[in-house]
């Protein structure tokens, strides 16, 4: 038997009690923490630009937002307002010439003063097809821009549509004038330092870590913002991502888990909030032209048979707004009767399968999104298969990374695909994009109805509010005479952060908007 | 033993052209276009014909391949067509964080899976072997990503000992590296510890069984000299399992980046997979191989040294 002599065991306690006492200094030092005026976000993803005329996803925005700025800004409150602009544009009787005059006192961060000049220069590139914007599309019917003066410029669409002022926060950005020959597409995607006029200016990418901002000191909003640099952590471990926030590492984190988030709000030194999304659907695109869905009847029957109440307060504990047609329950367009011609009714479900080609019962496939957006489709799948079990309808899961399921949905391989659609919360844009033939997600439903299209290009040409909202009214009751798209509800974008953190206010179409918060 | 070690590097090379061929094809088979993720949802397809034309992923297949392999000959392993950003800067980048991680977790499965592993085997059925055998059973057992959250919740967030992620390079300081790398190496490396104990103990017994170490006793050796000796020749299946589970680690590493939001090559090799940014993933994976492979060809040495009986036959 080996006998280690007691001066050695004495030895290597010591030299283990000291290496220990290195590594574990009474410090304690903890990854970054928060010193003087660093603000330290979270997003659950990873992102792989900040170009704004190619952002693909609601959390990548975050970083977009920070560097660029618009004409106008759809807001955290879901209100349309003037901000490189001085006010919103002037609009021609015929709806088609858009006049906007520009702020006098905005500088780019590379010193250089905005004009008239940059704002052509940024729509005529993003509209150029050789520049492959992946927004393109939004803004094709703008056919000219014109400077007028050094700060006024007009824009002429081929014809109204009032919608493109919607996308300009999420899809658009102004930019100096030269810059894209000067720099290149790729600097704009990884390092767009001094090309912007926002609040943060890009400082560094550290690739799958962070990226940081520091504070723009010549911002046109004087007084913002309130820290002096904006570090933005990318953490896709929901029990990571709650550490960094408990431990301190950060001061502010989104999509947190659900099912820990009424929890986690409360706890000592932490304050949570969330908001409902005007954009943020939770949608079954269902296959008008495969079986089982070709038959309107079977469509209405799941989309009855399907208990969204149950969904919004069980599954998501309130993060899910229920809603049966295109439009969110909070929405001054929502058309509560036809919400309720598609909502849940189990009987009417059973009785609306009996009249359907399917009488017998039937089976489809469900695509479902591996990865979370916001909030995780696979708990809704469960639910809905488990409830399309009681009126004789089986369903399969068939779960996809998103750049797949998306590509089925695109050309309309799938039978039904479910899946959080966050779109810039405007009133037609969903109903545009899936439910209007030429569009990129039309073959994810196969729906085209002259009556549905011409109404909505009534819309497009209407900017009174009440006249809209009897306009998209009829576009949801169109939507529950048909059920072309399965509608489950509308997501809360919901957001925690440290007490120290001050004036955070949740965004309903950003993850977060950092530009006002107090450190 | 030259000429073995000539021979093992050239069959190495072979084993790379092979995975780096079959990479292309699995790769290149998937679902999904690299196009569709960086032109997004609502790209026409006309969008995506003329991305994949720009970057080449129209081309035959094998025409492909060869460019790629020219162009890696040369330390070229491209540019990410999703990021943007050069390939072989950014596996330089994250390799150092990987490295870390996995050679202090490595280093941490030898010191206590051989060192709990021959003290289990001086004593059969006492109580430190009890001991050991079920903590091996319960080391197997525990999934590793489940084990690093458990030590987030109680060693970061509860006692505040350590920070709950992230990594810190040596140059930011001994203290918080090491602070830094802790809690992943130890969550790596416990599922190791147990199996190289494991190893460890069943060879050493097998070897304090042998004759010649009767005979070593009967000649008055010491005790401590008997299991020295004994160790050594214990050891070459143990060197075997650690070569392979060193390999191995650099797969686990993916999970524990994860959960513990480092940088390193696994967390970009994940982005890679799930962002179709094929010359990212071809990259880090050749690279992984090439690891896998050079780390058996160390061992298959380290062997030779240890057992003269190898030496002999080469």
């Amino acid at each position: 038997m080996l006998t280690v002599p007691k001066s050695r065991r004495a030895f290597l306690a010591a030299a283990a009690g000291g290496a220990l006492g290195g590594v574990l200094p009474a410090s304690l030092l903890h990854a970054q923490p928060n010193n003087g005026k660093t603000l330290t976000i979270v997003l659950p993803s990873n992102p792989i630009t900040i170009d704004p005329i190619n952002q693909l996803n609601h959390d990548a925005m975050v970083l977009g937002q920070t560097v660029f700025e618009n004409l106008v800004e759809y807001d955290v409150d879901g209100v349309l307002k003037p901000q490189l602009a001085k006010a919103l544009p002037v609009i021609s009787a015929d709806k088609k010439t858009y006049t906007f005059e520009l702020r006098d006192d905005v500088t780019f961060h590379n010193g250089k003063k905005m004009t008239a000049e940059d704002v052509k220069y940024s729509f005529d590139y993003l509209l150029d097809p050789a520049n492959k914007a992946a927004r393109r599309s939004l803004f094709t019917r703008i056919t000219k821009v014109t400077v007028l003066d050094p700060l006024k410029v007009q824009f002429e669409l081929s014809e109204p549509y009032g919608p493109w002022l919607y996308f300009l926060t999420k899809y658009m950005g102004i930019y100096p004038a030269g810059s894209r020959k000067e720099h290149g597409d790729d600097y704009f995607k990884s390092k767009p330092a001094g090309v912007g006029t926002g609040f943060g200016v890009f400082e560094e990418w550290k690739p799958n870590d962070y990226i940081s901002f520091r504070k723009n000191p010549n911002y046109w909003r004087k007084g913002l913002p309130h820290w002096d640099r904006l570090v933005v952590k990318m953490i896709p471990e929901d029990a990571t991502r709650v550490a960094y926030l408990l431990t301190g590492q950060v001061d502010l984190i989104s999509a947190p888990p659900p099912r820990e988030f009424n929890r986690l709000k409360t706890m000592p030194g932490i304050t949570g909030a969330s908001r409902p999304t005007l954009g943020g659907a939770l949608l079954m695109y269902t296959n008008n032209l495969k079986a089982p869905f070709d038959d309107v009847n079977f469509r209405k029957a799941v989309s009855a048979a399907i208990d969204r109440k149950t969904i919004g307060e069980k599954v998501y504990y309130g993060l899910l707004d229920p809603s049966s047609v295109p439009a969110p329950a909070r929405g001054w367009w929502f058309n509560a009767e036809a919400d309720k011609e598609l909502g849940f009714d189990l009987a009417k479900a059973t009785a609306l399968l009996a009249k359907s080609k399917y009488a017998t019962g039937a089976e489809f496939d469900l695509s479902i999104q591996a990865e979370p957006y916001l909030l995780d489709t696979k708990d809704a799948a469960i639910f809905v298969q488990a409830q399309l079990a009681k009126i004789g309808v089986k369903v399969n899961l068939k779960v996809y990374e998103f750049s797949v399921l998306i590509q089925q949905a695109i050309r309309g391989e799938h039978q039904a695909a479910l899946q959080v659609f966050m779109s810039p919360g405007e009133p037609s844009y969903i109903m545009q994009v899936c439910l209007t033939p030429e569009q990129v997600l039309s073959k994810s439903t196969g729906y085209n109805n002259p009556e549905f299209n011409q109404t909505l290009a009534t819309a497009f040409a209407e900017t009174e509010e009440s006249k809209l909202k009897e306009l998209y009214g009829r576009l949801q009751a169109l939507a529950a005479r048909d059920a072309p798209i399965g509608v489950l509800g509308y997501v809360h974008a919901s957001n925690l952060w440290r007490q120290a953190v001050q004036d955070v206010k949740v965004n309903q179409g950003l993850t977060i908007a950092p530009g006002e918060i107090k450190v | 033993m030259l000429r073995l070690v000539a021979g093992r590097i050239a069959s190495s090379i072979g084993t790379l052209l092979f995975v780096g061929l079959a990479l292309f094809a699995l790769t290149r088979s998937g679902p999904g276009s690299p196009a569709r993720i960086v032109l997004g949802a609502e790209a026409t397809a006309e969008q995506i014909a003329q991305f994949e034309q720009a970057h080449g992923l129209d081309r035959p297949f094998l025409s492909q391949y060869a460019a790629w392999l020219g162009d890696v000959t040369h330390g070229d392993f491209g540019r990410s067509f999703v990021t943007g950003r050069d390939v072989a800067s950014e596996i330089a980048n994250a390799l150092p964080v990987t490295l870390a991680i996995v050679a202090f977790a490595f280093l941490i499965a030898l010191v206590f899976g051989i060192g709990i592993g021959v003290l289990a085997a001086l004593k059969p059925g006492g109580a430190f072997d009890r001991i050991s055998r079920f903590a091996s059973v319960l080391g197997l057992s525990v999934p590793a990503f489940w084990l690093g959250i458990v030590l987030i919740r109680f060693l970061a967030v509860d006692l505040r000992l350590l920070p709950p992620g992230g990594y810190f390079p040596l140059s930011s300081g001994l203290s918080l590296h090491l602070q830094s790398i802790l809690m992943p190496s130890l969550s790596l490396a416990v599922y190791y510890i147990a199996v190289l104990a494991r190893m460890t103990q069943a060879s050493l017994q097998e070897t304090l069984r042998g004759d010649y170490v009767r005979t070593a006793r009967a000649m008055g050796l010491s005790s401590r000299q008997v299991v020295f000796y004994a160790l050594v020749n214990a050891l070459p299946p143990v060197v075997n399992l650690a070569a392979l589970s060193f390999g191995y680690m650099f797969g686990w590493a993916l999970i524990i980046e994860q959960v513990f939001n480092i940088p390193g090559l696994s967390r970009a090799l994940l982005n890679a997979i799930s962002q179709r940014d094929f010359l990212l993933l071809q990259g880090i994976v050749f690279l992984f191989t090439a690891i896998f492979v050079f780390a058996n060809l160390g061992a298959d040495l380290i062997n030779r040294m240890l057992d003269p009986r190898q030496r002999a036959a080469a």
